[in-house]
Parts: C-alpha cells; sequence; structure tokens
C-alpha cells in the first residue's frame, strides 16, 4: 500500500518558486491499477518521480508498505528503487548498445540478483511481453517503437518491484500500440500483484483503471473514484 | 554482463571516435615511454661516469712543475692533517728525484748538468735506449716517455736518459697510482728508512742485478731488495726507495712533491677536495676528476632534466586528452545515466563503468604507445645526447679533456727540451668518458613495461575520475523529462 501526505516539490526559476506538486495526499492499494491525468506541466511527472524516489519532495510523507521513503538516504533509495520500483517512460529509455535480454538484465544486476538466474528472468519476462527469439537479441534501435516499449515493461518488472510507475507508456505510440502495452501492463499487474500507476493523456484508458487522480497546477481534485 | 564489460562495450560504441582518441592518447603514451627510457638511460650512464671518476684527490704543491727541480714541496707534517680529515681513508705520498748515469753527460735545459745537483748520480744506466731516425729527432723504446729536441740540437755522445728515483710510504703503487708487481725478492717498507731499494725487472736486466745486489746511488751503497714489474716501459725506468730514505738521500728533509689522497666513496669527494684545500691553503694544488667529470656529466643531466620534463608533459597530455574524451562522452550519455540511476545503478558502479571504458581506451593506448617508446626510445635518447653533448664541448672548449700535453721550457739558449707525454691521470680518464659518453645503452624491461601500463591506468583513473564528479551530478529525475 502506497499512502502519501501532503507532498510538496517546488522548483525554483528566477525569483519565482513553481509548486509543481502542492500539497497532495492519496492513497493507492496493492495490486491497483491507477492512472494520474491532467494537462501538460500540471505536475505528474514530478509525482512520480517523488512516488519513485528519484527525487526529493520539500515536505511530505510517501509510505510504501509502512516505510517513508522521503527519510531514506542516497544509498538505501537507490536500493528502494532497484528491489521495489520498475519505471516505464515516454520515450522507451532501453541502454541503446546492450541488447534486449542486456537492457531486461541491467535492474537485477543492480539488485545483486545472482548471475545465472537473470537471463532465465530476462527471456520469462520477454517472452511474457510477446519479444520471442532472435529479438531478444536486438538491439534496440532494430525493434519498432511498440516492442522497445515492451521491452521497458519487462525491464521494469525484472525485480518484482512492488510498484511500476509509467510515465505516459503510450504517448509515443499509435493508438493500437498504446492499447497492447496498456493492456500489457493491466494484465502483469493482476498476475504479478503489482501495483500500478499509469501517468496518461488518453482519458478512454483512464476510465479502464482502478483509481484515477486529476492534477492540475499540482493539485489533486477531490472526488473522482 | 557486468560493469567492466559494459565499460569495454561502450568503448566501442564509436569505432571512428575510438580510433581517434586511442591514436592521440597512444602518441603521449609513446612518448612518455620514450622519456622514461631515455631518462633512464641516461642516468645509468652518469652513474657509470661517477663510477669512473673514481674516489681519489691529487696533491701537488702549489705551481708544481714535473720540469723543474726547483719547486715547493709539500711537507709529511701538512699531509698528516690530511690523512687524519673525515672521509679520508688513505694517502699516497710520494717524493721524486732524477739520477743521472756515472760517467754520462746530459744536454743543457732543465734536466742538464745546471740544475742537477752534482750528488744525484748513480750506477746504473737507464734501460731505456733512445732510436735516432737520423733527422735529429729522436724517439725512445719506452713508451711511457717522449724526447723531442728542439731547435735541432744534437744529443752528447755519452747521453744516457736518467733514472727517476721514487721514495714513496706505499711502493705498491707506482706513479699514475699503477701497481707494482713484484716479480723477485719482496715489497720493501714504505715507512722505514733504510737503504733498501725495488729496481724493475728491466733495470735489473740491463744492470745484470738480482735480489741483494749493490748499486750506488748520492754516493750511498743501496740493496736490491726487490724486483717488480709495473707493467709499462716508462713505469720501469724507476728506483724506489721509501719516502723517509729518499728524504735523507736527497737532504730534502720532510718533504713530499706528490700525494694522492683516496676518499671513503666518490660520493665524498666533493666534500673531501674542500676539506683538503682548507687544510693546505694556497701551499698546494688539488685536484680531483670530479670538475672534469662533473663537465661530462652536465650534458647528460641537461638531458635527464629534458627527458623528466617531456615525460611529465605526455602524461598530463595524456590525462588531459582522456579527461575531455570523456567528459564529452559523460554529456553525450547524460540520458543512459539517469536511466541507469533510476533503475538502481549506484554512482559507484556508473563511475565503474565509465572507468572501464576509459581504460579500455588507455590500455589499447598504452599497448601501441609500447611500440612506439620500444621502437622511439634508443634513437630519441642518441640524438638527445648526442645533440647536447655536441653543443657544450664547443662551449667547454676542449681543453679539460686535452690529451698529450706539451709544456714549453723556454729556458733561453736551451734547445733540447724533453716533454712528457700524457696529460695525467685526470685528463685522460676523462677523455675517456667524454669518448664512451654518446655510447648510450636504452634498455626496456619490465620496469618500464610497468610504468607504462601504470601510467595509463594513472591517465584512466585521473580522467574518469574527474569525468566521475559529473557522473555523480546527474540527477535521475531527469530521465522524467521528455526529450
Ligand atoms: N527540474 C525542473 N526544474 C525546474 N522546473 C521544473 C523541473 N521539473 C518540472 N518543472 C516544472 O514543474 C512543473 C511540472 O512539470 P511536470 O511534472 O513535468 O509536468 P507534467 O509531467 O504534468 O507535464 C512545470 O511547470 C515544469 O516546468
Ligand atoms: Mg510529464
Amino acid at each position: 500500500m502506497i499512502q502519501v501526505k501532503k507532498l510538496s516539490k517546488g522548483f525554483k526559476s528566477g525569483d519565482t518558486v513553481v509548486k509543481a506538486v502542492n500539497n497532495v495526499s492519496l492513497t493507492v492499494s496493492k495490486g491497483d491499477f491507477a492512472s494520474i491525468v491532467g494537462p501538460s506541466g500540471s505536475g505528474k511527472s514530478t509525482l512520480m518521480s517523488l512516488l519513485g524516489g528519484l527525487d526529493k519532495p520539500n515536505v511530505g510523507s510517501i509510505e510504501v508498505d509502512g516505510e517513508d521513503i522521503t527519510k531514506l538516504k542516497d544509498h538505501s533509495l537507490i536500493r528502494y528503487r532497484a528491489k521495489n520500483v520498475g519505471f516505464v517512460f515516454q520515450g522507451y529509455n532501453l541502454v541503446p548498445n546492450l541488447t534486449a535480454q542486456e537492457n531486461v538484465m541491467l535492474p537485477m544486476e543492480f539488485a545483486g540478483v545472482a548471475k545465472n538466474q537473470r537471463r532465465p528472468r530476462a527471456e520469462e519476462l520477454l517472452n511474457q511481453v510477446g519479444i520471442t527469439d532472435d529479438k531478444q537479441r536486438r538491439k534496440p534501435a532494430r525493434l519498432s517503437g511498440g516492442e522497445q516499449q515492451r521491452v521497458a515493461i519487462a525491464r521494469a518488472l525484472a525485480n518484482h518491484p512492488k510498484l511500476v510507475l509509467a510515465d505516459e507508456p503510450t504517448g509515443n505510440l499509435d493508438s493500437a500500440n498504446g492499447k497492447m502495452i496498456f493492456n500489457l501492463l493491466h494484465k502483469l499487474a493482476k498476475e504479478e500483484e503489482t501495483t500500478i500507476i499509469v501517468v496518461t493523456h488518453d482519458l478512454s484508458i483512464a476510465g479502464k483503471t482502478d483509481k484515477t487522480f486529476k492534477l492540475t497546477d499540482g493539485k489533486l481534485e477531490p472526488g473522482k473514484k | 554482463m557486468n560493469v567492466v564489460s559494459r565499460g569495454v562495450r561502450n568503448a566501442f560504441r564509436n569505432q571512428v571516435r575510438t580510433l581517434s582518441i586511442v591514436l592521440i592518447l597512444s602518441l603521449s603514451i609513446g612518448l612518455s615511454l620514450v622519456m622514461l627510457i631515455a631518462h633512464q638511460a641516461v642516468g645509468q650512464k652518469i652513474k657509470d661516469v661517477k663510477s669512473q671518476v673514481g674516489n681519489t684527490i691529487n696533491i701537488q704543491p702549489a705551481g708544481y712543475n714535473p720540469l723543474s727541480q726547483a719547486n715547493n714541496a709539500l711537507t709529511t707534517d701538512n699531509l698528516n692533517k690530511v690523512k687524519s680529515l673525515p672521509h679520508v681513508t688513505n694517502v699516497i705520498e710520494t717524493l721524486t728525484d732524477r739520477l743521472t748515469t756515472i760517467g754520462s753527460s746530459q744536454p743543457e735545459g732543465p734536466f742538464g748538468g745546471t740544475t742537477s745537483n752534482s750528488n744525484n748520480q748513480t750506477s746504473l744506466a737507464s734501460p731505456i735506449t733512445l732510436n735516432s731516425d737520423g733527422n735529429g729527432s729522436f724517439s725512445s723504446s719506452g713508451g711511457g716517455q717522449r724526447l723531442f729536441i728542439s731547435g735541432g740540437g744534437s744529443l752528447p755522445a755519452n747521453f744516457s736518459p736518467p733514472i727517476q728515483i721514487l721514495g714513496t710510504n706505499d711502493p705498491s703503487h707506482l706513479q699514475n697510482n699503477s701497481s707494482a708487481t713484484i716479480k723477485s725478492g719482496q715489497l720493501i717498507d714504505g715507512s722505514k728508512d733504510s737503504n733498501d731499494a725495488m729496481v724493475s725487472a728491466d733495470m735489473a736486466s740491463k744492470n745484470s742485478l738480482k735480489v741483494g745486489s749493490t748499486f750506488t746511488a748520492y754516493g750511498q751503497t743501496l740493496t736490491v731488495a726487490g724486483i717488480f714489474d709495473s707493467g709499462t716501459r716508462g713505469g720501469n725506468d724507476v728506483v724506489v726507495v721509501s719516502l723517509p730514505a729518499l728524504e735523507r738521500l736527497s737532504g730534502q728533509g720532510n718533504v713530499v712533491n706528490s700525494a694522492i689522497a683516496t676518499v671513503d666513496s666518490a660520493d665524498n669527494l666533493s666534500g673531501a677536495v674542500t676539506a683538503v684545500k682548507n687544510t693546505l691553503g694556497s701551499s698546494a694544488d688539488v685536484t680531483s676528476s670530479l670538475d672534469e667529470a662533473n663537465n661530462t656529466i652536465q650534458p647528460l643531466k641537461n638531458v635527464q632534466s629534458i627527458s623528466l620534463m617531456s615525460l611529465i608533459g605526455a602524461v598530463i597530455a595524456g590525462a588531459i586528452i582522456i579527461l575531455l574524451t570523456m567528459v564529452m562522452i559523460v554529456r553525450e550519455r547524460r540520458r543512459e545515466i539517469g536511466i541507469l540511476k533510476a533503475i538502481g545503478g549506484s554512482n559507484l558502479k556508473i563511475i565503474f563503468q565509465f572507468m572501464s571504458e576509459a581504460l579500455t581506451f588507455t590500455i589499447l593506448a598504452a599497448i601501441i604507445g609500447l611500440i612506439i617508446g620500444v621502437v622511439g626510445g634508443n634513437p630519441v635518447t642518441n640524438t638527445l645526447v648526442t645533440n647536447s653533448t655536441n653543443s657544450s664541448s664547443q662551449s667547454s672548449a676542449g681543453d679539460n679533456f686535452a690529451g698529450p700535453r706539451t709544456v714549453k721550457a723556454g729556458v733561453a739558449g736551451g734547445p733540447v727540451t724533453f716533454q712528457r707525454a700524457g696529460g695525467g691521470l685526470v685528463s685522460r680518464n676523462v677523455g675517456g668518458l667524454r669518448n664512451t659518453l654518446t655510447n648510450i645503452n636504452t634498455n626496456v624491461g619490465w620496469d618500464i613495461l610497468a610504468y607504462g601500463l601504470g601510467a595509463a591506468v594513472l591517465i584512466a583513473v585521473i580522467g574518469s575520475g574527474s569525468a566521475g564528479w559529473l557522473i555523480a551530478r546527474v540527477r535521475p529525475a531527469e530521465v522524467m523529462r521528455s526529450e
């Protein structure tokens, strides 16, 4: 379970401070598939990076299974990310000179998974997302956008994370591929009992999730689901 | 896959860039190795030169002229003070005089009867025989002496070459520090005043002497106690007695006209020279081969410092090359670094990965650089040494390294001058050093390989360590920003 309380994060730009996330409180239950919607610049990505431990808030707390990750030291935060969080980005963000398999094995290496377990797990995950056979040994440049994003999902799931954060994962894809990625995330959330939070513009997608949070100018709109 | 293999693989991501970086870097590593090789070879040569300089100090009365009989003399009292100086382990003291054969005539000049004491006569005849070439000049069969007659004069009919009598406190060492090998009889005691003498085997056979035979000198009867061979013909034209004996026979008192002090090590030589000079003051000329050796070594020292500077410069250049390369690469891959951080890579692991990449560049460059070093080390060293010794020997005018030295007697009306060949112990040795100066052997051993590798690793670590600082500053949250 994820419990966010009175979370705020501001960025200085010149003399003014932009409050990208402004006093946000929310709760997501284990295994939930939640979405965050809102216009561009409303603070969705900033909220995601706070949840994923990529950045620290100015005030507020984020409890993941009872542990406040905003209090963690840098090295513990790295461990938290490695073991508990999987990221899927709009721009796929695969490492270009590693094969699909190697990209999926990378977080396992960082989390200290035994060497001989990494490749079988990567093969299994890639098969689940539909990247099979020789495509597993291709580098990202030789895969389509939809395929790259499926590899990214496999990479995000590599260490059985408690939380998968996907920031506009379908933003660069056509609607068919976008739907396919979304269904994949949905299916895996149920199969692996992983909590998933997706940022999306696509309200048809948002409508299918367990929970939807609407952000405007860093503030959460009350009353939705 | 791990950080190291990823780093190595990343080194080949952009092959054109990899090739150019490796080539530039290999030039800097090659240059540093060449300079290291030169530095070591020259350092070894300096050591060799220094060890050849020896550790002796020559002491002679001020203004001493071996051709003159009217020289100042050193006193044994003064030399006893030298003996007690720190680092001076031994002082060989000698007094020489010239004997003429009874019944022979000497030409006018510095050795002639005018300056010769009529008492300085011996029953012995010199083993050296003179060959006339019929043109009024003579060469001697004895290698050590060369006789010239300037002004075309001629020698008296019953001329016999003079004989040197040497009084020494160390009869095992003859003049010019050559050693006497005893053929029969025994070494005389240099400190005891007796009429025992040593003669050379040549002298003995010329005069039909055996151990126990007697001859006369200074009107006294001397007994042959030992027969020696000095190894040189000139050194064999000598009668050796103890120092106190010659002081008594020649009536000169407690004087010495040459001494050689031995210093415990060459490192203490210059200090000891100063101490001896201070002790003897203006009454003595104190020389060692140190000054001349220093002149010889100076160009080598210049090469040494040039090569050291170039070595440091090349290593710094290499470090800057790899530093700029890594900064460029890190800036290029900011996003990738952010991803690695986001998915759980620690700063340390990511920095290690980039260090492996930098190390791959430098090790490749080190291999090529090593080839450059091995191929270029010898010619570059020789060029450096040859150029700098040539320019310095012009400036030092060659006089320090004079070979045969001629002394004009300048006696009015004295047509005959005897001149001794050879510039003495010091200049002859150093002249020899000069000749072999450019004979420098460069050596590429395991230590050079290790230094090369060490330099490469150092360059890589310095270069990528600074890039690591940039890596650590990449915020993982940046990856959330869409490109
Ligand atoms: N690193 C940053 N430095 C300065 N301002 C930032 C930074 N990240 C985000 N912002 C600002 O915070 C606000 C929210 O940005 P973001 O979270 O990216 O919005 P969204 O993802 O909803 O488009 C924007 O006004 C953006 O300019
Ligand atoms: Mg965003």
